[in-house]
């Protein structure tokens, strides 16, 4: 190879290479408005990013996949665990976490509010359907309406129980296996658990959370259905 | 063996600083593979949580790094122009200001003062301080070569390396609203550094040191310089694609990102072919064989960990199962030792005992180092990988929760405390050498012989 002939593959290679880079990326930015959804993309989900950068969450989470791997990935974490699921796990992160722990950062309630706004946002990012592990969420998640779930199902996905219990093989192990709920509950033994999750099982880990009389008793309901 | 321009001598603390630096790095490394083998008590993650320690890990390595590639640029340019440096002074004060703002971005960190990217987490203004010192450098490089009395190719691949590496860190300075466009553009820092701009300098400070070392002739070397060069950016610009395939960007990036990337290791190759060719074809006396060794050594680690690795798990159908799992990490791992950690401790074995005046040196312990830390670091990239394929099988294809899958992998994090440590060791046996550089037994005898002989004469 004579050294002309190498300058030219220098300079040919880097340009081609480069005006393919560059064309890509101003068509990206043409289409990555739709794709990420900005209409949806409000003051509060900026926040809430905010919040992702202040408390550093990207150095032990992935989100898109990138970051660090000592904790799970974000980006379908709001359809994993629901808004209130997230909450309780950043609020108490010690009763949530067994032998891999996570440390308690003392958010506000309205950088709380903020941060699942940007999960939220994030979870419905088109990307080709990764990670492959949560797909199995998408149809729960709060798409109930739609595919006719009673208002308790959707609920149960909607506050994050998910995170905690199962039900015909969906979600976490922390909290009791729910799929037969119903043969060992009746509603208004559900309701009491729902109010005081103690009042059953003094050593019970699960959270309050806030419910309207209403919503306790459809969750209640759903519940005491399984069978 | 001495240097020939005074002014080469602004390398040497440049140097020191980044072994020191070297050493922290793999010890936090060692604390991390501990956060993942055990069980910390809530108090300690409270108050030293694992991310703080991985954002320390991780920019401990790029200022290190970056130091090294800065000293080493420092004794390569005066010998290149033949001319001294434009400033010697800019450059202490480059380096002072460069390591103050490293220190206190660090101490930051412990008490949560972070912009909250990963690998970018210093935050403002301490970002624009680094740019001052890159510019600063630039300024002190470039105005050394305009007053150069040759401009050669090899120049050209290092100016033009150290210029992208700093235009493509003003991407991190702004905040993006959206997600997906921040991490678009966190690739274009990166991305653009490791498999563009970085490559692009350790081309040049390989390619000048090989023809010091091997005197084969420089039209030799440019011309495969060129084609080297030519075939990184090729690859690896529009490889920059591969990590646009989960982010929300276009489906052509799928395209794009798997072929060009699977291109990405040949001019690696290429490099590795191009270094055993000079080593077989060198002309004149053999002097020290520790840095053929490491030149070698760097080249064939540069291949298994960034091509083979890389490639490994670059396309989108693997890719889809691998992505963000520790196949990432394994991968990481042996490309910067291989690429870039190999680079340094190259250069610091050809260039300090130069420093130091030294005709010839002990390089028993440069090679005992070399072996005991790049058997480990393979070993290192093995473990990690059988952590990985673990992940990506249980978490990804059979759809367990990430606990689960870590249960599984817990072993093998233990296995890593244990090699973390191992590599600890050879890191501190090699840094110790390089400081502590002496002339070799006999040398050193021949000299006290004279001193006798000279006495009695006397």
């Amino acid at each position: 190879m004579t050294a002309k002939a190498a300058r030219w593959i220098f300079y040919l290679g880097t340009l081609i290479s480069l005006v393919l880079f560059l064309v890509l990326t101003v068509d990206t930015h043409r289409q990555i408005d739709a794709l990420t959804h900005v209409d949806q993309l409000s003051e509060t989900v900026v926040a809430g990013k905010r919040v992702w950068h202040k408390y550093n969450c990207n150095d032990c989470h992935t989100i898109l996949g990138f970051g660090s791997y000592y904790a799970p990935d974000m980006t379908k974490a709001y359809w994993r665990r629901g808004a209130e699921g997230i909450k309780a796990v950043v609020r108490n992160p010690e009763r949530f976490t067994t032998w891999r722990k996570m440390p308690r950062q003392n958010l506000s309630e309205q950088e709380l509010d903020q941060l699942v706004a940007f999960l939220q946002w994030t979870s419905a990012i088109e990307n080709n359907d990764w990670p492959p592990q949560d797909r199995k969420y998408r149809a729960a998640a709060g798409r109930g309406a739609i595919l006719g779930l009673s208002p308790g199902a959707a609920l149960f996905q909607e506050k994050g129980c998910f995170a905690c219990h199962s039900v015909y093989g969906t979600g976490g192990d922390s909290g009791p296996e729910l799929s037969h709920a119903g043969s060992r509950l009746n509603p208004e033994q559900i309701e009491r658990i729902l109010t005081d999750p103690r009042s059953s099982n003094p050593e019970a880990t699960m959270p309050v959370f806030e419910l309207s009389h209403e919503e306790r008793d459809q969750l209640a309901q759903f519940l005491a259905e399984l069978k | 063996m001495s240097i020939a321009y005074r002014s080469q001598r602004v390398a040497y603390p440049y140097f020191v600083i980044a072994l020191l630096l070297f050493v922290l790095q793999v010890a936090m490394g060692v604390w991390l593979a501990c956060n993942y083998a055990f069980t910390m008590p809530q108090w300690l993650v409270d108050a030293f949580p694992f991310s703080t320690a991985r954002a320390i890990h991780t920019n401990l390595l790029v200022l290190w790094l970056l130091l090294g590639f800065m000293g080493s640029t420092y004794y390569m340019v005066p010998d290149e122009t033949e001319r001294e440096l434009y400033s010697p002074t800019l450059a202490y004060v480059q380096l002072a200001l460069l390591v103050g703002t490293g220190v206190t971005a660090l101490a930051g960190f412990l008490v949560g003062w972070t912009k909250g990217k990963p690998l970018l987490e210093i935050p403002f203004p301490l970002d624009w301080l680094i740019v001052v010192g890159a510019l600063i450098f630039l300024f002190n490089v470039g105005m050394t070569m305009l007053g150069a009395r040759r401009w050669t190719a090899t120049q050209g691949s290092l100016l033009g390396g150290l210029v992208f590496l700093a235009l493509m860190y003003l991407f991190n300075l702004p905040f993006y609203r959206n997600l997906s466009i921040d991490w678009y553009y966190w690739w274009w820092v990166i991305h653009l550094w490791v498999e563009g701009a970085w490559e692009l300098v350790a081309a040049a400070l390989t390619a000048w040191l090989l023809m010091k070392i091997t005197g084969v002739p420089r039209e030799t070397v440019e011309k495969w310089l060129y084609v080297e060069l030519g075939l990184f950016l090729f690859t690896g610009i529009a490889g920059t694609g591969h990590h646009y395939y989960w982010i929300g960007a276009p489906k052509y990036w799928l395209w794009v990102g798997g072929i060009f990337s699977a291109l990405e290791p040949l001019p690696i190759l290429l490099m590795l072919v191009d270094a055993a060719h000079y080593v077989r074809e060198r002309r004149g006396r053999l002097n020290g064989r520790l840095v053929f060794t490491l030149a070698i050594g760097m080249a064939i680690l540069h291949v298994v960990g960034a091509g083979f690795w890389g490639f490994l798990h670059t396309l989108p159908q693997i890719n889809y199962y691998t992505h963000g799992s520790q196949v990432t990490v394994a991968h990481g791992h042996l490309a910067f030792f291989g690429a870039y950690v190999m680079l340094n401790v190259m250069f610091f074995y050809y260039a300090v005992p130069r420093l130091k005046g030294l005709t010839a040196y002990d390089e028993r312990r440069g090679n005992i180092g070399f072996w005991w830390m790049s058997v480990t670091m393979v070993v290192i990239t093995l473990a990690f990988s059988v952590a990985g394929v673990l992940q990506t099988y249980i978490e990804r294809v059979m759809g367990m929760g990430f606990m689960t899958a870590q249960a599984q992998m817990r072993f093998w994090f233990a296995v890593l405390v244990v090699l973390g440590l191992c590599m600890l060791g050879g890191v501190i046996y090699t840094v110790r050498d390089l400081l502590t550089l002496r002339p070799r037994r006999d040398e050193a005898e021949i000299g006290d012989v004279t001193a006798q002989l000279r006495r009695a004469a006397g």
